[in-house]
């Protein structure tokens, strides 16, 4: 079609019209100009596992443990707030870009508690769609062409898509499990100091942090935090802090913010979730917490993308927040009862699949386990498809078993999938009733 | 561009520090070196959070910022309620990336009847969260360094940003005034581009033009001949159309909203933007979606999947059920869609005669619920300052709501900074508003005009 109208432009309009009519019957199939191409930003970042994994584990049949989003219900006084506030007319209309105030408000309150520092809600925060928005945001404020971004694996699989994006080149980093494959703990993989500190160099912008970790679960300790800590002031890098699991935290562990290590509270933008930390994954809002004169290039962004988020969401968000805030002292204060829930249903995860012969690596936080399938010995080489491991084994435990869960390469570059490629992640946010199918699968296993 | 200090040095300062236990959290230290990237060189202002603040200080009566001050309609927030109390306790959790399926489906069958064109819901409509991400999707997926991008001045001031942001170079063609000669009130339609500025705009680099119809700030409805225009210099210069048509539903008079998506050689080259917030008066709930061929569409969704992924799951869902309502109503009195343009052209009826009845020349739009005035017998009340760099309509904007409690937009705010000086007594009002609150905006002029002409 191009070529044709380039070719009669000087013959009338008649016939240019006549040949673009008929090249629009065609046009679906007609060779796709040049111009309409993909910008170079987004060139190989189209392929997406959870596309390709959702749609799979979409048939209700299957026991879905694989992609993290809860089953169970939000709590009740959540979705009343919800309820409340569509009621009244202002909060369906614009509401402040950078955050609701009554949301960045009760953020400040809550976050300022937790650091022990003062924060300011207008400039301290941004309130993003999802942490997903919050990661993309930081990122397309600080980081750009000729930045290096280091990225531990396994890693949340959108990091290495937006540092692209970005025009920046991931640096990644495995975790290595210290008890040589025979690993029982999510706090048995770790990072090599010596390995890390080599990852730094003069080009390095900003390391990603996910602490509680998707998806082995791993909760880091002061110490390997200080370790972080040191390499980014020594070079004098950002820490982008992904702790949307921040309150998923089981008997033992402790949740400590790298952004209140000394030295770091200037270098670090933490983000939060709300999907996270109220079981309501579907109202995506999240927040990016730091100092002013990080944030406001956050800002930046958000006022040349999406410019507000939803204002009834952000009310009832802020609501839930409060409710919360007053009891932050108290055991019942949802943070804290979530994670109690959690910790059982996770025991119970790892009772199922140990009883299948399994070996889980029990997390110290957040709501996924990984599990080594690698003794179960199916054989899938007949398989013949190009895929990693896992991935095989995944697609057939959906189709075999019909129980779904995601392959832990997923979570790897290209260099490191091999590493990966004999564990799969289980979500364990579900409820009694899934959990009580996916005993009756894993019991059924040999059979 | 050296980006950082010594290493050394800085490091022997951080050692001095940490050992003397000096607590980060007692001094703003920043990082040594420039943090922002590059990309946001120029595009840190923004009209809107100077002026949002001013009104919400200021202001007694707001017609301003481009929002409804009356309800949302009963049926959405009904829709929403109903999700909440029988919906799937899924509805709180995540949807389909790309968009909510019941919303989907629905936007395919409604843009199908309106376009004429079978659509495929999962690869002709995307959901975004609002129309701003679905111009920040089209510009990040389709713009590259050394693309030019066309831009019809006055523009919804993001274009601008958005272009530069996604690397792009930002070409500006205006709409000119031509006044009637029978001294009657100016129109949207009087102003119009020149056809051959227009094609000069045009070059082997151009790779998009933003149309916007109805157009802000001005209101016009691009006609039939004008969009043939364009629409023939995108084919000839096989350049794409970022279609932003979020006021779709509000004309005036009879008029007809055309979508240029519908002319011929369009479908494959253009990108429709439609919003929610506009569509159903609930700019808060940040509903938008894109409409167009698979090939463009795909280049957006990798955008999206790589940006935010997933919108707010009940908006879309509450959303849905109105398209649903509309879809059976379509065409008939009751449907929103003819109520509320209706009920809007009543207040930019009422508005108009309120302006011009005080002295200002409001241009009557064909669309929208924005309109531009000429402020120019209120203009001694702010004498011009020479050699100010703030253009004049934003000095008397800012004066309006501080002193008389009225705000409003200036136009230079729709204008690229070369161009900002070109016009210095227009105004911008947005009458999607109570009648209570437009009455109390009539008051203050009368009473301002009272003022002027007794001194």
């Amino acid at each position: 079609m191009f070529l044709a109208s380039r070719n009669v432009c000087c013959c009338g309009i008649k016939l240019r019209a006549d040949l673009l009519s008929r090249s629009i019957k065609h046009s679906t199939s007609a060779t796709m100009p040049f111009r309409h191409k993909n910008a170079r930003r987004i060139e190989g970042l189209d392929s997406n596992v959870w596309v390709e994994f959702t749609k799979v584990a979409a048939d209700p049949s299957i026991v879905n443990l694989g992609q993290g989003l809860p089953d169970i219900s939000p709590p009740s006084y959540v979705k009343e707030e919800l309820a409340k506030v569509a009621a009244v007319d202002r909060l369906n209309q614009y509401t402040r870009g950078f955050g609701h105030p009554s949301l960045v408000k009760a953020l400040s309150q809550v976050y300022e508690k937790v650091c022990g520092r003062k924060i300011d809600p207008l400039t301290d925060i941004l309130v993003t769609v999802g942490a997903y928005g919050s990661l993309f945001s930081t990122i397309q404020a600080l980081i750009e062409e000729g930045d290096e971004v280091i990225i531990i694996e396994p890693f949340y699989d959108c990091y290495e898509p937006m540092v692209k994006m970005a025009g920046a080149k991931p640096v990644f980093i495995p975790l290595r499990c210290k008890k040589d494959g025979n690993t029982a703990s999510s706090a048995d993989w770790v990072l090599d100091p010596a390995e890390l500190a080599n990852k730094f160099n003069s080009k390095t912008k900003a390391i990603i942090l996910n602490t509680p970790h998707n998806p082995i679960g791993k909760v880091f300790t002061l110490e390997e935090l200080q370790v972080i800590a040191d390499l980014c002031i020594k070079h004098d890098t950002l820490c982008i802090s992904d702790e949307v699991y921040e309150w998923l935290v089981y008997k033992g562990n402790k949740h400590i913010k790298i952004a209140t290590l000394p030295g770091m509270w200037e270098r670090t933008v933490t983000i939060g979730s709300a999907g996270k930390t109220y079981s309501v994954t579907g109202w995506k809002l999240g927040w990016s917490i730091g100092p002013e004169h990080l944030i406001k290039h956050l800002q930046v962004v958000h006022q040349n993308t999406l410019y507000t988020c939803p204002t009834p969401l952000q009310e009832a968000l802020a609501q839930a927040f409060w409710t919360d805030y007053k009891r932050m002292d108290h055991p019942d204060c949802y943070f804290y009862s979530l994670s109690r829930e959690l910790e059982s249903k996770r025991d119970r995860m790892a009772q199922l699949l140990k009883g299948a012969g399994l070996k889980p690596v029990i997390p110290d936080g957040g709501y996924f386990m990984i599990v080594d399938v690698s003794m179960l010995n199916v054989d899938l080489s007949d398989v013949d498809e190009k895929q990693p491991y896992d991935y095989k084994f995944v697609k057939w435990m959906i189709a075999s078993k019909k129980l779904s869960a995601i392959p832990l390469s997923a979570f790897c570059a290209l260099e490191t999938k091999k590493q990966f490629e004999k564990y799969i992640r289980f979500c364990f946010i579900k409820k009694d009733s899934t959990l009580d199918a996916a005993e009756v699968i894993l019991k059924n296993w040999n059979k | 561009m050296l980006r950082r200090a010594g290493p050394s040095l800085r490091h022997f300062l951080l050692q001095r520090n940490i050992s003397a236990g000096h607590s980060s959290c007692s001094r703003e230290a920043k990082m040594s070196r420039p943090v922002q990237a590059r990309r946001l060189e120029g595009i840190d202002k923004n009209i809107w959070v100077e002026f949002v603040k001013l009104a919400t200080t200021y202001s007694k009566v707001n017609l301003g910022q481009g929002f409804p001050d009356f309800p949302a309609p009963e049926f959405l927030r009904e829709a929403l309620l109903r999700a909440l109390s029988g919906g799937s306790p899924m509805l709180h959790q995540y949807t389909r990336a790309f968009g909510h399926p019941p919303l989907v489906k629905v936007l395919a069958q409604f843009f199908e009847k309106l376009l004429g064109r079978e659509l495929d819901p999962m690869t002709n409509v995307m959901v975004t969260v609002g129309a701003y991400q679905a111009l920040f999707c089209c510009f990040q997926a389709l713009v590259d360094e050394g693309d030019e991008v066309i831009i019809i001045e006055p523009f919804f001031d993001c274009y601008e940003p958005m272009v530069k942001m996604a690397g792009g170079t930002p070409v500006f063609v205006p709409l000119r005034p031509n006044p009637p000669k029978d001294g009657k009130l100016m129109s949207s339609a009087d102003w119009q581009l020149d056809p051959a500025e227009l094609a000069s705009k045009f070059n082997e680099r151009t790779k998009a033009i933003v149309l916007n119809s109805p157009n802000n700030p001005l209101g016009k409805v691009f006609s039939r001949g004008e969009l043939g225009l364009i629409a023939e210099l995108c084919v000839k210069h096989d350049v794409l159309c970022i279609s932003d048509e979020v006021y779709e539903w509000l004309v005036y008079d009879g008029k007809q909203h055309i979508r240029i998506a519908s002319l011929q050689g369009m479908w494959e080259r253009t990108v429709i933007i439609g919003s929610a917030g506009k569509t159903f008066s609930a700019t808060g709930w940040k509903v938008g979606w894109v409409v167009g061929p698979d090939r463009l569409l795909q280049h957006l969704r990798t955008v999206h999947q790589n940006s935010v992924y997933h919108c707010a799951t009940i908006a879309q869902e509450a959303v849905a059920q109105g398209f649903q309502r509309e879809l059976t109503l379509y065409g008939k009195p009751e449907s929103y869609f003819v109520q509320l343009p209706k009920e809007l052209q009543q207040k930019r009826d009422w508005l108009v005669q309120s302006l011009d009845g005080v002295g200002m020349k409001p241009i009557i739009p064909e669309g929208t619920y924005f309109l531009v005035a000429d402020i120019s017998p209120f203009k001694s009340d702010v004498p011009d300052v020479p050699n100010s760099d703030e253009p004049y309509d934003s000095r008397f904007a800012k004066w309006m709501v501080k002193n008389k409690g009225l705000a409003a937009i200036p136009l230079s705010a729709f204008y690229s900074e070369a161009h900002k000086n070109n016009y210095t007594n227009f105004i911008r009002f947005c009458f999607a508003k109570e009648e209570a609150t437009l009455k109390a905006a009539s008051d203050i002029l009368q009473k301002w005009k009272q003022e002027k002409t007794s001194s």
